[in-house]
């Protein structure tokens, strides 16, 4: 008998900042809800063994979405989106989660992201407190650093170059087949969105002078960074954990930059306690 | 520990080892540039013709021209070229982020053919340790 995985793709209609997307989603699981965003440059490949990780969908609704011009979520058929640059901006990345939540009538779902998604963590831990029990940022830190973007998207350089990227922000003990697999992926996506993703994080990012305004009693937040990650450092996210009260930070050992994919059993051994203690939280509410 | 890629007396097997790698010769395809790795102050030029290397040179190499380079100290090499390597020694690209390797020259070409560049590291990177 053929095997058929649990997992369920569907298609949601989002109106964001007054245009329409068709956004692809995949789900599986019952319970807390848990949206899971992939990375810049990314889809929701990344989170495929989450979704089918029956120790986690037993208790939680796993949500992956592709953001709008990721994957399998297209541009808008209402936009002239070839005379634009691709581009994502903080308010827009908001906007789209808070809308998804809505529309799948989510009750204050937990936010889980990676890099990219993961600073989003942040900014909706800060800035929509009452709309999610609780964040888990992977691979974070107060600000993005510089850098020059135009190698991301430039005619003299192909995918491959974020093949190379990706393989070798994998840990030196990543098994190969997770390795290989991690730089296929990285391949996937429309060739702009690295670099429009990437504006997200180096240029809008940056939470200089407002830490202290995390509340984390109305929302949790969860800092993860592997020891390898040589974007967002232990030490970057140590200093992001300080200085914001009440968070919590796991160091992940022998993992880089995208632990859920890279080394799914390892990065679950650090997810699961940090789950568990969701649920708990929850049910004292 | 001496790093082997830049011993003159290990250069031809070196090569032909990269030129036999079936990942390398997918990798390599089309790269006809000169690739200047720099550890410490020894310069190792690697000449790629049409997807083969045709000469590395780390002797008297000091005025050969490239077309970009790789630096990094004696000391990152030898993190880099560990069975394990450190954390921010585990790729060139990481490395780069963290300043312990500098890319110059002319970049845009460097990351047209990284991917042959950095499997040609990796490959360095195990007869090292073989």
């Amino acid at each position: 008998m053929a095997v058929i995985e649990p997992v369920v793709g569907k298609y949601v209609y989002l109106t964001i900042q007054g245009v329409e997307y068709r956004v692809f989603y995949e789900e599986c699981g019952t319970g807390i809800p848990i949206i899971c965003q992939h990375a810049g440059g990314g889809d929701g490949l990344e989170w495929r063994t989450l979704l089918n990780d029956a120790d986690i969908t037993s208790k939680y609704r796993v949500i992956v979405p592709n953001l709008p011009y990721h994957g399998k979520s297209l541009p808008p058929e209402s936009l002239e989106w070839w005379k634009l640059e691709y581009r994502l901006t903080k308010s827009f990345f908001m906007d789209f989660q808070l809308e998804l939540s809505k529309a799948l009538e989510l009750d204050r779902p937990v936010y889980m992201g990676c890099y990219v998604g993961g600073f989003l963590a942040l900014d909706l831990a800060l800035e929509y407190p009452d709309k999610f029990r609780a964040v888990i940022g992977v691979g974070t830190a107060q600000r993005g650093g510089p850098a020059t973007l135009d190698t991301f998207y430039h005619p003299s350089v192909s995918n491959n170059y974020r093949r190379v990227n990706a393989m070798y922000f994998c840990a030196p003990m990543t098994p190969e087949v997770y390795r290989r697999e991690v730089t296929w992926c990285a391949m996937q996506c429309a060739a702009p969105t690295t670099k429009g993703d990437l504006y997200y994080y180096f240029k809008e990012h940056d939470l200089t002078g407002k830490t202290h305004l995390f509340d984390t009693s109305r929302c949790a937040v969860h800092l993860l960074t592997g020891d390898y990650d040589p974007t967002s450092s232990v030490e970057d996210t140590m200093e992001l954990a300080k200085a914001i009260k009440g968070s919590k930070f796991t160091e992940m050992k022998g993992l880089s930059h995208a632990g859920m994919h890279e080394n799914p059993p390892v990065f679950k051994s650090y997810l699961t306690p940090i789950l568990d203690e969701i649920a708990n939280q929850s049910k004292l509410r | 520990m001496a790093v082997h890629f830049i011993n003159p007396n290990k250069t031809s097997s070196f090569i032909n080892v990269l030129n036999s790698d079936p990942e390398f010769k997918i990798a390599a395809r089309y790269m006809t540039k000169d690739v200047c790795i720099e550890v410490g102050k020894t310069k190792c030029i690697v000449k790629f013709r049409d997807g083969v290397i045709t000469q590395m040179k780390s002797e008297n190499a000091f005025a050969d021209p490239w077309d970009f380079a790789i630096r990094g100290s004696v000391d990152a090499w030898e993190k880099f070229l560990q069975p394990i390597p450190p954390r921010f020694y585990d790729g060139i690209f990481g490395g780069m982020i963290r300043g312990n390797f500098v890319l110059e020259g002319d970049t845009v070409s460097a990351f047209s053919h990284f991917w042959a560049v950095t499997r040609m590291l990796d490959i360095f990177r195990e007869l090292q340790n073989k």
